[in-house]
């Protein structure tokens, strides 16, 4: 079974800054894989274990998207294909998606392309489906279980209380969410290998003809929303202290 | 706190250049994700006996970090020592007494490695590498320690055996440990021998539990008492086992030093933390001129012992001379690691003194002033070779 499974890099949020003014310090911050999509690498990898085949990761970004590819590589890829985007590129998510699609179709006898439901770090959640439109493919989202094979998958979705089951036929397209699986960490000497296997990349602008989408959409500013903390305190015994604070707490509405 | 930092990127950068630094990265990167998820949530809950202290040591084998700088046929992957240092550092910042139990371990997987015959080596080393078998250092004696030379224990040759009799005190890994390298005086000298954990003339004492520190390893008394082994276990050369010990031991103290740098990043992260929160006459702590020397001076002697320490492991790599400068790098990472521990203390107030999870790190700290070569006699040695040059 041939796999694809997308992978972005995303800012490593634990070690985002924002500056004065509240925006994130995005020049020069650090980068790894998309929190999510080592839920949608496991799953991969997981199905090539059982299925036979390769796992090919797929990623649109710059320069800096290697750690997260080599990432994606140490867990269990069989080789990476890096459309890489210079800074003036910017493409947005139906852009995204359409040189993802592009790339799929160049890779050739693809059977089953998986994404998570998002990145984690501006969690649009777009671009799973946008591919699949690309590509023609029918497209299962948000399957925390996912059984492939003989020439079809079958997958569970969480409604709540309810629990959905779906099917399709392959190729498909299938999005995971974080309960699909515990994504594996690996060995040093995974990692080591990863590190010194080839990255395809495909510059961005060798997707630009007259199909390529205009940008759709604009991001006008990201800023971080800062929580205050009220820093009340209390006095008295602990008896007195303990019901000024229930006091305080229903006031707030938390109890 | 990320394990792996931006210091970690630039000191390989600077030591390893560029292209090797990225691959050498990439690796400490992944590690320092598995110690931050699966080893440092663990590590309180050690300190404080609440925890199996075999689990932390499991994960890391299972990562193959006693892998690094071993060499390929037998499952290593043939890295730097540096590399194999950084990554202690990180692990001591995890969790100090994991890193030297595992450490000592890896000591053991050296002196196989160095001294052993083919057949030691093919025997042992995939199974020290990959933890399947754990290995213990028995050099220390209730009477003697730094002045290892002056051991008790004897190994009496018995046609194609020896007959191991004396005592082994402090020993890491004692109890758990499937392999010990016992050292002993056989008339010629000194012999380091492999030991079997089985061996019915190996007598492990209790746990020493009144630790003021490094809880998380387990330390123990290990008596030899009619000790049959075969001629088979002596490593390498039936003498030379006192000149083994002193060529392990140099590379052992880089080691224990990262571990040091480790520990006191630890403690300075939580204080450093503290006092960007802390309030005080309508200031925050980290705002007073006492508090700023506290932390420029645990930044510059954190640096400073990493530099030391990584010197020395860059001094081995080349095959060069490190006695001196390992010994030197142990002494200033152990010394500067309890100060920059204390000042963490300090800085914590009343909360460093009372919590565990403050204060574990100064007590973790001060052992290593005191383990594989106290202060004292490092610094004698220091002088020593200073003093001959």
């Amino acid at each position: 079974m041939n796999i694809v499974v997308l992978v972005k890099s995303a800012v490593d949020e634990a070690e985002l800054r924002a500056d004065p003014s509240g925006h994130p310090v995005l020049k020069g911050a650090a980068m790894k894989m998309s929190n999510f999509d080592m839920n949608g690498v496991e799953e991969a990898v997981k199905q090539k274990e059982m299925n036979g085949g390769t796992v090919i990761v797929l990623t649109l970004g710059g320069a800096d998207s290697k750690k997260a590819i080599k990432e994606a590589m140490a867990m269990g890829g069989t080789k990476a294909v890096h459309i890489l985007t210079e800074p003036q590129d910017a493409p947005d998510s139906l852009a995204t998606a359409y040189c993802l699609a592009q790339a799929i179709k160049r890779i050739g006898e693809v059977d089953l392309v998986i994404s998570s439901e998002g990145a984690s770090d501006t969690y649009q959640g777009e671009v799973g489906a946008m591919v699949a439109e690309f590509l023609d493919m029918p497209f299962i989202a948000y399957a925390k279980k996912v059984e492939a094979g003989r020439g079809g998958v079958r997958c569970e979705q969480g409604l709540g209380g309810a629990l959905r089951v779906l099917e399709a036929k392959l190729p498909a397209m299938v999005s995971v969410v974080s309960e699909a699986n515990v994504p594996r960490y690996p060995t040093l000497l995974q990692v080591m290998v990863a590190g010194k296997k080839a990255i395809e990349e495909i510059p961005l602008a060798s997707f630009k003809g007259p199909d390529y989408p205009e940008t759709g959409t604009e991001v006008l500013d990201v800023s971080v929303q800062s929580a205050s903390r009220k820093r009340v305190l209390f006095d008295g015994t602990p008896e007195e202290a303990a019901k000024k604070l229930v006091g305080a707490l229903k006031q707030e509405g938390v109890l | 706190l990320k394990l792996f930092g931006a210091e970690h990127e630039r000191i390989l950068g600077s030591l390893y250049g560029a292209e090797a630094a990225e691959v050498y990265g990439a690796l400490l990167r992944s590690l320092s994700t598995v110690l931050e998820e699966r080893v440092s949530p663990l590590s309180l809950a050690l300190d404080q006996g609440r925890e199996e202290i075999a689990k932390p040591r499991r994960v890391l084998f299972e990562q193959g970090a006693c892998k690094l700088t071993h060499a390929t046929e037998f499952g290593g992957m043939g890295l730097p020592f540096g590399v194999y240092a950084l990554a202690m550092e990180l692990a001591g910042t995890a969790d100090a007494s994991t890193a030297m139990s595992l450490g000592i371990h890896n000591t053991v997987a050296d002196a196989v490695e160095t001294f052993g015959s083919p057949e030691q080596k093919k025997r042992l080393l995939p199974a020290l590498l990959s933890g399947k078998k754990l290995a213990a250092f028995a050099l220390t004696e209730p009477t003697s320690g730094s002045d290892a030379r002056s051991m008790r224990t004897t190994a009496s040759r018995e046609g194609r055996h020896f007959v191991i009799e004396g005592a082994k005190m402090f020993i890491t890994n004692a109890g758990e440990a499937d392999v010990y390298l016992v050292f002993a005086a056989t008339g010629t000298g000194h012999g380091a021998f492999l030991v079997e954990g089985t061996n019915p003339g190996l007598k492990v004492g209790k746990a020493l539990k009144e630790k003021l520190g490094m809880r998380a390893s387990r330390t123990a008394e290990v008596r030899l008492v009619n000790c049959r082994v075969s001629e088979d276990s002596l490593l390498g050369r039936e003498g030379a086992g006192f000149e083994q010990a002193k060529q392990l031991l140099d590379s052992s103290r880089i080691v224990m030093g990262m571990i040091c740098v480790g520990i006191a990043r630890a403690a300075y992260a939580k204080a450093l933390a503290y006092s960007k929160e802390r309030e005080l006459f309508g200031k925050k702590l980290s705002d007073l001129q006492l508090t700023r020397e506290k932390v420029a001076n645990a930044a510059m002697e954190t640096s400073a012992s990493r530099l030391l320490c990584m010197h020395a492991a860059r001094l081995k790599e080349a095959g060069k001379p490190y006695t001196s400068e390992a010994a030197q790098g142990k002494v200033l990472a152990t010394e500067s690691a309890v100060r920059t521990c204390d000042a963490a203390v300090q800085l914590l107030g009343g909360y460093g003194y009372t919590s565990d999870d403050a204060h574990r790190h100064l007590r973790d700290a001060r052992l290593l002033t005191i383990g594989e070569g106290t202060s004292e006699v490092l610094r004698m040695l220091i002088a020593s070779q200073e003093l001959e040059r």
